[in-house]
Order: structure tokens, then sequence, then C-alpha cells
């Protein structure tokens, strides 16, 4: 995978931050500058706004959801950037959830919520989430990417 | 955000995007139009270039609290991205969803 200057953009990028709605915004707009810098397959604007979503989705919800919205913690967030994938990893010390017990949204019925993890899937290639028997939740997305135009 | 009227009609003027952080606003400021008896509303979303699920849920809840109030509610100039987004989750068969503020805005006086 290839920046549009040229750079290979295989790399790590760690973000260890409180899960605080301050903060979302700015994550994002990380996350969404930094998917237009990568190849023009990765950054057409239905990929970036999915990714973005994807991440939107994941970061809102360990804030609203194992943290709660009355308190914080901590998050921490790799991006890795792969030749042929890119991963978002969320990590954090909240509540947990069972993956199996969350229902799929019924969309003959909207409601308020309950959208976001069903979301995730759906932009989402993998979308794996693990409680560690430290009790900490990582959440493992990941998107296949289209070979660069010019990879040969 | 910016609430206008319009010749009776209230005007929702959201900003770059509707998310966690701007759901609670919109639904404040529906809360206060029901308590004023306004309850046409149009969503104006041409400056809106991001919507999420929480988004999504507060113009659901925007929607059912007009409803239930004897008005409605129309969306107004989505981006490509929100239209993709109410599509994906159906949303497209609940709201009213007009190229702008202007179109949506003559329906109510039908």
């Amino acid at each position: 995978m290839k920046t549009h200057a040229g750079e290979e953009a295989d790399m790590v990028i760690r973000i260890e931050s409180q899960s605080k709605l301050l903060l979302l915004r700015p994550l994002c707009y990380f996350v969404r500058h930094l998917l237009e810098q990568l190849a023009p397959t990765v950054g057409a604007e239905d990929i970036c706004n999915n990714l973005e979503l994807a991440f939107t989705e994941a970061y809102t919800n360990i804030h609203k959801y194992a943290y709660g919205s009355g308190t914080t913690g901590t998050v921490i967030i790799h991006i890795h950037i792969r030749p042929e994938e890119l991963e978002f990893t969320f990590e954090d010390h909240g509540l947990g959830y069972e993956p199996c017990c969350v229902p799929p949204p019924n969309l003959d019925k909207p409601a308020e919520g309950g959208l976001g993890l069903w979301l995730m899937g759906e932009f989402m290639d993998e979308c794996a989430y693990t409680r560690t028997p430290e009790g900490r939740n990582i959440l493992r997305l990941i998107k296949r990417l289209p070979a660069d135009a010019d990879s040969s | 955000m910016l609430v206008q009227d319009k010749d009776g009609v209230a005007v929702i003027k959201m900003d770059e995007r509707l998310d966690m952080v701007a759901a609670p606003a919109l639904k404040e400021a529906i809360s206060e139009l029901v308590k004023a008896n306004k309850t046409n509303v149009i969503i104006d979303l041409e400056q809106t270039k991001f919507i999420d699920s929480s988004g999504c849920g507060a113009l659901v809840a925007s929607l059912r609290a007009l409803i239930k109030n004897k008005g409605d509610m129309k969306i107004a100039g989505p981006s490509h991205q929100a239209r993709s987004l109410f599509e994906l989750t159906r949303l497209h068969r609940v709201f009213e969803i007009y190229d702008d503020v202007e179109t949506a805005r003559l329906t109510f006086r039908k």
C-alpha cells in the first residue's frame, strides 16, 4: 500500500487516550485525513466514509457502553496499515459484552439505538471481539483493501 | 446548529457532523419546539458531511416526538454518505427526504 506521495504505508499507529466525547471528532478527523493520504483505492470516498463510520461507532460504543457516558477510562487504539488490509484495534478496560447476545437490529422497526455493532459488521470484513481474563476488551476491525493499481 | 422559522416551519440547520456530540442538541431543540407547539420541522443536512448511528437515532427520536405531537419532520439536502446510510438502514423508507430546504418546505403546504 502506497501513499499519494509514493511512500510505502506499511505501518502501525498507536493512540492512547481517555474515552472522552471531546476526543471523538479529533480522532475521527485524524483517521479520515490518514485514509485520504493512502492510495486512491483506499482513499476513495465510499471506502473512507465506511472506515470512518466503523471507527466512529467503535469509539462511541466504548465511551457510551464500556465506560458509560458519565465516566471515562483509557482507550488504546492501533491502526495497522498493511499492503493488503487495514486494521483498527480498540482496547479498553470497561464493561464487556457478549456479541452473540446483541441482537441484530430490526430494520423494519427503526429504533434510537442498536445500529453501531451491526454497522461495523456491514462495513468491515472482519469484526472480532475478545474479553481477556484480565478484563480487557479488545475489538479488531479489519478491512481488506483493493490492490494498488501500480503495485506491479 | 441553528433553528430558524420559515413561514411557520422550523428549520434546524445541522453542522458538519451529526454524531454522538451533536445528537443531544438536536433532541433538545426538538423538545423545545414541541413545547412551543412548533411541530412541523425540516432538518437541514446540507452542511452535514457525516452522520453515524447516534445521528440516525436522534433523527428517529425526533420524528417520533413530532408525530406524537401532531407534527411532521422532513430531511433536506443529505450528503451522499447520509443517503447511503439511510438506505442501508432502511431509514429512507421512514424519513421524507428532499434535495433542499425549499422543496421540503413546500410539502408542508399541501
